[in-house]
């Protein structure tokens, strides 16, 4: 197989395209994503090529933007939306959890939703309040919605090719310190290829604790690793890449192996994506288990436009977890 | 209301291990009426009821290790009725100063789930092991060091030409009658000087003699008298004329000791008892051999009382089975000495310039040193001797 390398942002149009060009029902909708070729220009070229009726641009009202979604997913499209910023998913709840993520299920299957959510964690870059928050076990406690994490090109662009096809309604995160193209070079094969949702991946391999990272955590955590080897710790690295399903069993044999977790995460600490996994792995590998659970996350006070170098997880606050229970 | 509570049946028993509840919750008992039987370090024993009444509420687990006198049960009369709270297993809680003046609380062993895993795993105990973790936890590398250390001691008492690695042994943690067999003999051989002197006893009149009297008491009493119970017997009586043998040494004292009472080492499945025939020189040999038997026969069942392990004031330990000879038996403290027989073998021996054949066996006397010395030791068992190679002293008084 023939392997090209890639940018993270364009992975991500590399999907939409292709899926576009697979499925005549995939169409794409948001604010600016047309004529505007997306805020962050992640939808470049899709208006051009496709047309205004398979780009759609629209007011701003994250409701009807994702109410329209779940009408034409009943209705047969396949739409792909952007929520321009993670936080504004709070303007389309109803819609999303009190409707699609249900229909399937009480309509024994006589109607589907499959409908995707781009929406970007906008954290590191002074945003604020309102556009920084990532909030991702808002919906990991919703049955049958999809929480997609992906943190490499490779990932990014197979898993948004799955969670299109999927008949569930998938929150699809990017973090916008993947978005300039430099740092964010991955290989990708040169054929089409997807990723199964519910399906972690080893960042690497690594003997004495586990760090279960998720988006822009693990990168961090790679070079917290690398760091943590020169005082000979072992670190293995796993990113779960969907956070609804969860691949539980590579969580708990990683653990079981190590006998050691911290949880990488950078949303509010409390009620988050690692309060889940810490349970889990409490639950069901308890007697494995060395030292205590360590959860490495965002503190729980409202993001400012200056305050995030301060709360945000760091490399350092990594390493602290780490060698505390080593 | 009646509780039954964990008995103290030694002085020295400070826990007993509940074994098997015969009765189950809701079981009408009796008094008198067996209905658990636990394990001290010495016996398996039946615990009756002290009530008759109904088994209300069991508040100890079978293979759980239970203070004395802490309550494990609670009998009702029929119809009567227990508020929850008294039949909730903490009783403890009813009376606190007691408890915290008689009774250290057991301290929480602070050691990570992981640990405490492999710790059972390995047989290791979590008390003896020191905690490098955070705040003095007991992590991994605590047990399995733990583990090295152990493998690397046993390697120094029997070296072995392989070194033995601990992953691919497979674990066996110690029953308590092992650990109590394992620390009375290190107590012995630490404290005792010992040596064993040994002797070859020919065996053709006890031979004869037994053929006789085992025609006889087969017949009339089902009972087979065996070459044991013959040693037992002659033991007894020579002890009687060798008090220093028959003696238990405490401090700068040596007790002769009035009765002889003659522990017979009694292989069971999981170890090693020493059931007591109490007063053997008083004894017929027929009462030994019947008593005998049947301190055998509850041995095996894992029955024995305390009563029936106690008081030993000498030991026969008979090997001939095995086809040894010669051993050298550890004296079973607070003992001054312990007897072992070997097989009974055909020899060609000479006899007044003929070679003959003849039933030899070899006795091996451990004595305590600080009791008593060869030369004596040697004329005690020239006299056990004695009294095999002509059986008919053994009924002059």
């Amino acid at each position: 197989m023939g392997k090209k390398t890639i940018a993270y942002i364009d992975a991500i149009r590399e999907a939409l395209r292709e899926e576009m060009l697979r499925d005549p029902k995939v169409i794409v909708i948001g604010e600016d994503v047309g004529l505007g070729q997306g805020a962050f220009t992640v939808t470049k070229g899709l208006y051009q090529e496709f047309g205004k009726d398979r780009v759609i641009d629209t007011p701003i009202s994250e409701e009807s933007i994702i109410g329209a979604c779940v009408g034409a997913a009943m209705a047969g499209l396949r739409p792909v939306a952007e929520i321009m910023f993670n936080p504004f998913m709070a303007l389309v709840m109803d819609p999303l959890i009190n409707h699609a993520s249900c229909y399937k299920y009480v309509s024994g299957g006589q109607v589907k939703v499959p409908m995707v959510i781009r929406t970007l964690v906008c954290q590191g870059r002074g945003a604020g309040h309102d556009h920084a928050p990532f909030y991702a076990s808002w919906f990991m406690h919703v049955p049958y919605i999809r929480v997609i994490v992906p943190s490499t090109p490779y990932d990014a662009k197979g898993l948004l090719k799955t969670a299109i096809r999927d008949d569930y309604p998938c929150i699809f995160y990017e973090h916008i310190d993947f978005y300039p193209r430099k740092p964010n070079l991955g290989e990708i094969p040169e054929e089409e290829y997807t990723i199964p949702l519910g399906k972690a991946d080893i960042k690497k391999e690594g003997s004495d604790v586990t760090i279960v990272a998720i988006l822009t955590g693990v990168k961090t955590s790679l070079s917290a690793a690398k760091k943590l080897e020169e005082d000979g710790i072992n670190v293995e690295v796993v990113d779960p890449r969907t956070l609804a399903p969860l691949d539980k069993q590579t969580i708990l044999d990683s653990v079981k192996k190590t006998g050691r977790l911290v949880i990488v995460e950078t949303d509010f600490k409390t009620a988050g994506v690692g309060a889940e996994i810490a349970a889990i792995v409490a639950e069901e590998a308890m007697e494995y288990l060395d030292a205590p659970i360590k959860r490495v996350a965002t503190a729980d006070i409202p993001i400012s436009f200056t305050n995030e170098k301060y709360i945000l997880p760091n490399e350092e606050a990594i390493i602290k977890a780490v060698k505390d229970i080593c | 209301m009646h509780e039954v509570t964990m008995p103290k049946l030694s002085l020295t028993m400070e826990t007993g291990k509940i074994v098997r509840w015969l009765k189950k919750e809701g079981d009408k008992v009796e008094k008198g009426e067996p209905i658990l039987e636990i394990e001290t370090e010495k016996v398996t024993v039946e615990v009756e009821a002290p009530a008759s009444g109904i088994l209300h509420k069991i508040l100890a687990k079978e293979g759980e290790d239970v203070p004395i006198q802490k309550t494990i049960a609670i009998i009702r009369e029929p119809g009567e009725e227990i508020p929850e709270e008294v039949a909730a297993p903490p009783v403890e809680a009813k009376k606190p100063e007691v408890v915290a003046v008689t009774e250290k609380p057991l301290e929480r062993i602070k050691a990570s789930p992981l640990a405490k895993r492999l710790a059972k795993e390995y047989g290791v105990d979590l008390t003896k092991i020191k905690g490098t973790g955070p705040g003095g936890r007991i992590v991994k590398e605590d047990v399995l060091r733990a583990v090295e250390e152990a493998k690397a001691a046993a390697v120094t008492v029997t070296p072995t030409p392989t070194p033995v690695t601990v992953e691919k042994a497979k674990v066996v943690p110690l029953t308590s009658m092992r650990k109590t067999i394992g620390r009375r003999m290190a107590q012995s051989l630490q404290t005792a000087p010992q040596l064993t002197i040994t002797m070859e006893v020919d065996m053709s009149e006890a031979v004869k003699f037994r053929e006789q009297i085992t025609s006889v008491t087969e017949k009339k009493l089902n009972l087979r008298v065996t070459y044991t119970d013959i040693i037992v017997k002659a033991v007894a009586k020579a002890l009687k004329e060798f008090p220093f043998i028959n003696s238990r040494l405490e401090g700068d004292q040596l007790k002769l000791l009035e009765e002889v009472n003659v522990g017979v080492a009694t292989a069971v499945e999981d170890g090693l008892v020493v059931p007591v025939v109490k007063n053997a020189d008083k004894k017929s040999l027929i009462e030994v051999a019947s008593e005998i038997r049947s301190l055998v026969e509850k041995a095996r069942q894992g029955k024995l009382s305390i009563e029936d392990v106690s008081g030993g004031t000498f030991t026969v330990t008979n090997l001939g089975m095995y086809g040894v000879d010669v051993f050298t038996p550890i004296i079973n403290p607070p003992e001054s000495a312990i007897l072992g027989v070997g097989r009974i073998v055909e020899k060609p021996v000479v006899i007044n310039g003929q070679i003959t054949i003849r039933p030899l066996t070899v006795l091996s006397l451990t004595f305590d040193h600080r009791v008593t010395d060869g030369a004596q030791a040697a004329v005690f068992l020239q006299r056990v001797k004695d009294l095999l190679e002509k059986p008919a002293l053994l009924f002059i008084e």
